[in-house]
């Protein structure tokens, strides 16, 4: 049984389908890679099997558990986390304060919630500066807080909207190995990416999405020459011209 | 002795200094006008402890907090004149019916974002003050006179001296400054300050935003019935103009804001500001310029929002953080 | 007979509605475009009634002709008020922002209670004194040119707002300032601006308001306390939503003034509110 199924999801704003009848199944301990051109309903899909937003159609299921119709509160408590593709980090709390209350979904108690903020904190390599205010870090540095943060809650499944916008090449190279890690431990990743070389190193398997529907799936190698990606990206008539 | 050792000892020391001043002042201070002035600073310092843990912490503005208080008021004096029971039960039970309220009240309008949910209380205070205007029952305009009763702590009167509601008082605003520190220091707290810092945020990380809210609402509420009663006997008759209007509301917030939101220390020090320069304006400037305290409320008021929204406790920490 | 009373009270509910809607319209410019609450909005229009009341009461000037210049000052009070206070706590949490302009509230209540006593005043005899009757019904004068007035202005303002190009620009600013200011509208002058116009849409309702209605340091309570329900009504930064929910709010007042009881009249303002913002929390026509 996958540990995600995601079967005939449909969301419309108004006229627009933003995601149209998008299916696909997400295995426990793989990163799947989501791509696609500006527009092609990433971070939409993404929205509605978080829980922020409510599919006009289709299903989500989460360990065999019917999840539609939760909200991202709970669904972030059955297990299964997000990023945001805009950083939103607790400007006036601390790091480590930041990163409790991650900890805090799984324990009530402040001490605990404590204990696994360092620990958390100390995996993504930012423990020293864990008593400066959230507002003050670099974009970097952002990200991987709200990454620990993410992590605190002990996801089996966690999604990350773009996180490597905004990282130079070395910081890129970085997160890269960061998730790696992070899958080493057993959690599951679906990874939204407009950096190319990043997602393609990375996933397991890559779904492509344009206009709302998938056109492809597949192993990344397979992807690279996938004619309708190419057509997606480029055009139709950079891939006649080149064929 | 270490550095460190060294704080924490004056800490204690001034603490220790700080109770027996706060424990002997009705007994150095005789005059019932010094006592009455510290019980307004407590019972406010009190609201707005209590406010503050829904709007400082958990960043949900209400304008409408009068709604608790005046519940908490009535709903013991109507028990005491109808039923006599004692104003400590009534109290209890005036508790109980502002938590409800607060339920029935905050439940639709959390999911209202921050000017309507801010309008909506207003709407919902003057609801219930023009209600209270017209109910024969609780008095209406007229309002209620509580009955002379014994001088007793059962009967929560005293006639004699001011100091026995001095220590009630001061012992209902530890109990809120202790509950307040508490949750500070617990999940609740992280969570409201989450909630107020970036509430999609805050639901991406399990927190149930309307649960949360709704517990900051009753806290608060609780808390805020609680002062309702003590009022009630200590000024012997309340009305509607006395405890539900909107402009105690705005004092509500006024005094947190002024002193520093989402801190222990910014309702107390509001308190200690704004509450002696109403009483004395309003005492020395009576009759001849009503409203000149007001006046300067309203110009104190726009002083701090303008060039200091953290409020006295943004200058102090700011100041800390320099040294 | 009943009949009759009805038409009767659901007239004059209506043209206060539209005095209702100007004043709105004029608290919803300024959202609109700046996002702030203007809690002194309702303190404006009693400045101006009381402007309206001095210049008749020292110097004779009726009050249609001090119309134009209850507007002006206005404007510029609004005006005034920004670059001392609003610049100030534009990037300010929201609290700051409503406690400025409330503290302006308190501020400018007392100040008239101060200079000008409690007592309540009136303006007598007006050009426009007198009723006119139509089947029964009796239009008071003073209230039909104040609609009529109301309706005027808000044509010109809706007028600006569309087919100006100061008022574009304002539209502009209204929906994202950051990039209107890249195409070359700068943003500080467009707040001043919508200072300044909300204002002077209150100058003219106060001015109109001075014909018929008392005039006291407090006036600006109940009349500001409207304005913001019917802002939020209407939808917070819909001009045509303000308008349009503060006809419903007269009438609404009248008419359960007149059908249960007159002291419960706002109870049911409050409650209109509520329940249109619990079902649809953007207000009527407000942007989601």
């Amino acid at each position: 049984m996958a540990l995600l199924e995601i079967n005939n999801l449909t969301k419309r704003f108004g006229g627009l389908v933003a995601n149209d009848s998008v299916s696909a199944e997400v295995n426990e301990g793989e990163i799947v890679g989501l791509i696609g051109p500006n527009g092609a309903g990433k971070t939409t899909l993404f929205n509605c099997i978080s829980g922020f937003y409510r599919p006009d159609g289709g299903s989500v299921v989460f360990e065999g558990k019917d999840i539609t119709r939760f909200s991202a509160d709970r669904i972030c408590r059955e297990g299964m986390a997000r990023t945001f593709q805009i950083v939103k980090i607790f400007k006036d709390m601390t790091i480590l304060e930041n990163v409790m209350i991650g900890a805090f979904c799984r324990t009530a108690s402040p001490e605990r919630a404590r204990q696994e903020a360092l620990k958390t904190l100390e995996f993504v390599g930012l423990a020293e500066k864990r008593d400066i205010p959230g507002g003050s870090l670099t974009i970097a540095e952002k990200k991987r807080l709200e990454l620990a943060r993410v992590l605190a809650t002990q996801p089996k499944l966690l999604m990350l909207d773009e996180a490597m916008a905004g990282l130079n090449p070395m910081e890129t190279h970085e997160a890269v190995e960061l998730l790696r890690e992070i899958n080493a431990q057993g959690i599951t990743l679906i990874v939204v990416e407009h950096v190319m070389e990043a997602i393609m190193t990375i996933s397991d398997r890559i779904v492509v999405l344009d206009y709302g529907r998938k056109i492809a799936e597949d192993v990344p190698q397979n992807i690279a020459v996938n004619e309708e990606v190419i057509k997606a990206y480029l055009g139709e008539r950079y891939y006649a011209r080149n064929k | 002795m270490t550095r460190e050792k060294q704080l924490l000892a004056l800490k204690v020391l001034g603490g220790v200094v700080l109770a027996i001043a706060l424990l002997a002042f009705p007994l150095v201070f005789k005059k019932p006008f010094p006592q009455r002035m510290m019980i307004l600073i407590f019972m406010y310092a009190l609201l707005g402890e209590a406010w503050n843990i829904l709007g400082g912490y958990a960043g949900q503005v209400s304008l409408g907090h009068a709604v608790f208080f005046g519940i908490g008021a009535y709903t013991s004096t109507t028990l005491l004149m109808k039923l006599g029971l004692t104003p400590w039960l009534g109290m209890v039970a005036g508790i109980f019916i502002a938590v409800v309220v607060s339920i029935i009240v905050g439940y639709p309008c959390f999911r209202l974002a921050g000017h309507y949910f801010a309008i909506a209380t207003i709407a919902l205070g003057e609801i219930v003050a023009i209600v209270f205007l017209n109910w024969k029952f609780v008095g209406g305009a007229i309002g209620l006179f509580l009955p002379l009763l014994d001088e007793s702590l059962l009967n929560f009167q005293f006639h004699s001296s001011k100091a026995p509601y001095y220590y009630i008082i001061l012992a209902m605003l530890v109990v809120t400054v202790f509950i307040t520190y508490k949750v500070e220091r617990s999940r609740l707290g992280f969570y409201f300050r989450a909630i107020k810092n970036d509430p999609d945020a805050a639901r991406s990380l399990g927190i149930d935003l309307t649960r949360y809210k709704l517990i900051a609402m009753i806290i608060s509420a609780a808390l805020t019935a609680m002062a309702g009663t003590f009022y009630a006997q200590y000024v012997l008759f309340i009305d509607p103009h006395a405890v539900l209007p909107l402009m105690l509301s705005i004092q509500m917030c006024l005094i947190p804001v002024l002193g520093g939101t989402g801190t222990i220390a910014g309702p107390i020090i509001g308190s200690c500001i704004l509450i002696p320069m109403a009483e004395y304006t309003r005492v020395y400037l009576a009759g001849k310029v009503s409203g000149l305290h007001l006046f300067l409320y309203g110009l104190l008021i726009i002083v701090f929002a303008v060039f200091q929204p953290a409020g006295l406790m943004g200058l102090i920490q700011r100041y800390r953080r320099r040294g | 007979m009943q009949a009759e009373m009805l038409i009767q009270t659901l007239v004059s509910g209506l043209l206060m509605g539209f005095l209702f809607s100007l004043i709105a319209v004029g608290l919803n410019l300024i959202f609109g475009v700046m996002d702030i609450v203007n809690f002194a909005h309702g303190d404006y229009l009693m400045l101006s009634m009381y402007t309206a009341f001095w210049l008749y009461t020292l110097w004779g000037v009726d009050p249609l002709f001090s119309l134009p210049v209850c507007a002006v000052l206005l404007f510029v009070i609004g005006w005034v008020t920004y670059q001392l206070i609003i610049k100030r706590v534009l990037k300010a949490p929201m609290l700051a922002q409503i406690f400025s302009t409330f503290g302006l509230m308190i501020f400018l209540r007392n100040a008239a209670l101060l200079a000008w006593s409690s007592d309540y005043r009136a303006i007598k005899e007006t050009l426009i004194s007198g009723r006119i009757g139509i089947s029964g019904v009796f239009i008071p004068i003073p209230q039909l040119v104040a609609s009529v007035g109301a309706i005027i202005t808000f044509g010109l303002i809706y007028w600006f707002m569309q087919r100006t190009e100061m008022g574009m620009a304002l539209m502009a600013t209204a929906e994202d300032a950051e990039a209107a200011s890249l195409m070359g509208i700068n943003s500080d002058r467009m707040y001043a601006l919508s200072w300044g116009l909300g204002a002077a849409c209150v100058g003219v309702a106060g001015a109109l308001l001075s014909t018929f209605y008392y005039i006291f340091p407090e006036v600006g309570y109940l009349f500001g306390l409207l304005a913001y329900i019917i802002v939020a009504l209407g939808g917070f930064g819909s001009i045509t939503g303000a308008f349009i929910a503060g006809i419903i709010v007269g009438v609404v007042e009248v008419l359960f003034g007149f059908l249960v009881a007159p002291a419960f009249k706002y109870v049911f303002v409050y409650l209109i509110y509520l329940i249109v913002v619990i079902a649809r929390p953007q207000g009527l026509l407000g942007a989601r």
